[in-house]
């Protein structure tokens, strides 16, 4: 169980820096903004406490907000990813429950749960970041293309993450 | 009993999400004023230790295209030193130059960290007010203009860049004044706002600063018209123009110290308040 967390507390420093010393910097086009660092939300274990998370989240978000100069949408963004995630999980949930031990990584829990499961934590988390970036109504076809586009490219990214830093649970 | 301690354990997290989030947005808004940047930004220790070290590790990826444009730079500031006039009338420059009195100052300092692809875009620059870098210094590079410095710490400063909503710095195209703006969408577009429809602005004219608040001097190139046409019984044109600056690559930059400023805000502020 500590172990875990230790593995955890490496991992969030690493989601962490790659999101805001790299992915930040490497700008393809206005609509792609992959933002990686929401793997570390989503790949808490099951059971974590709500308050937990948000706690998670409030760090992880403030921490790519001063390295961003996003002034909070960071945070926020991550926040009500981590408010809302019981909820999608409680959605998503297999007939028999999902098994202590296990994480919701690809390799637990199989390529359907696992692509419904990020799509709809990132389309969720992408919208909140740009509605509240962009904030305007007349822009409403910029959101969409940048919610649709960024979430792809996150999706990518967090699929081959899932490779890179994660095993099958025992 | 049960349920109504399900509701209550349910209602507090909510409670503390709704705190959370009206804390977090309220600073995100008010960071959205013009000319303000809230405490949260990357001139703080923490971060700016990370961005430096970033930055020496990649400063030497485009070394050579800096040294380039540098090079450049140094040529043509060469070709305006005296000593390369010849001179017509040989007492003219013998005389003490009482005619002309320096307004500006310029501080170098190199771009560690920017944004392209946001609706405001920012830049940290690692200069900072131990190197007198103040708040509303425009700053520019050899091409053009990029923003003016909105936050400053003691070793870092945070750029405001063109790639921002309302940035209204005010422009001249052919000696007729208009205000910058920025679509949001495209890093090498920008518009000119405010010039009348009767106005003669043609495709490829440029675009220079009015230097008339101060951020900077008169007639540095912000950018080339690309597009200049009447919209339906608009009273003014639709311009668009190519920034002169490639935002997606920024290095060396020149923060503007204007020494007149003080004098003249002084003065203004009489008048227009």
């Amino acid at each position: 169980m500590s172990n875990q967390w230790i593995q955890y507390g490496i991992y969030f420093v690493a989601f962490l820096l790659i999101q805001g010393l790299i992915i930040n910097n490497i700008a393809l086009s206005i609509y792609v903004y992959p933002m990686v660092y929401v793997i570390a939300i989503m790949m808490l274990p099951f059971e974590t406490n709500v308050l937990l998370a948000m706690g998670i989240a409030l760090i992880m978000g403030f921490g790519l907000d001063i390295l961003s100069d996003t002034f909070g949408l960071h945070t926020s963004a991550s926040l009500f990813l981590a408010y809302i995630r019981p909820f999608i999980l409680k959605v998503l949930q297999p007939r028999d429950g999902y098994e202590n031990n296990k994480l919701p990584t690809v390799h637990d829990m199989g390529y359907t749960w696992f692509l419904a499961y990020a799509f709809v934590c990132l389309i969720l988390h992408h919208t909140w970041f740009f509605a509240f970036e962009i904030f305007r109504f007349d822009l409403i076809g910029l959101l969409v293309l940048k919610v649709i586009f960024s979430s792809l490219a996150s999706f990518i990214l967090i699929f081959i993450f899932q490779f890179l830093f994660y095993k099958p649970s025992k | 009993m049960r349920n109504l301690f399900k509701f209550l354990k349910r209602f507090r997290n909510f409670l503390i999400f709704m705190v959370l989030q009206i804390f977090v947005l309220g600073l995100f808004f008010n960071s959205k004023n013009y000319h303000k940047a809230s405490f949260v930004n990357s001139t703080n220790a923490i971060s700016s230790w990370f961005l430096q070290k970033r930055y020496n590790i990649t400063r030497h990826f485009d070394l050579e295209k800096n040294n380039v444009i540098l090079a450049n730079e140094n040529a043509e500031l060469l070709g305006k030193l005296p000593m390369s006039y010849y001179a017509l009338q040989q007492q003219l420059f013998q005389i003490n130059d009482s005619v002309y009195e320096q307004q500006y100052q310029f501080i170098a300092a190199t771009v560690i960290n920017f944004s392209n692809h946001k609706l405001n875009n920012f830049a940290t620059i690692n200069k900072g007010s131990l190197a007198g870098v103040e708040k509303d210094m425009g700053v520019i590079v050899s091409d053009g203009i990029i923003g003016f410095v909105i936050d400053v710490s003691k070793h870092y400063a945070i750029i405001r860049t063109l790639l921002s909503e309302r940035i209204n710095i005010i422009v001249e195209v052919n000696d007729i004044m208009g205000s910058l703006d920025w679509n949001g969408r495209d890093n090498k577009v920008g518009k000119v706002k405010g010039i009348t429809s009767s106005a003669q602005i043609v495709v490829g004219d440029t675009v220079y600063t009015k230097g008339s608040n101060g951020h900077f001097p008169i007639g540095i190139p912000v950018g080339v018209v690309s597009e200049a046409k009447i919209e339906n019984g608009a009273a003014t044109l639709s311009i668009n123009i190519d920034f002169t600056v490639n935002f997606s690559a920024l290095g060396h930059v020149y923060i503007i110290k204007n020494i007149f400023k003080m004098e003249k805000d002084k003065l203004e502020h009489k008048y227009y308040e």
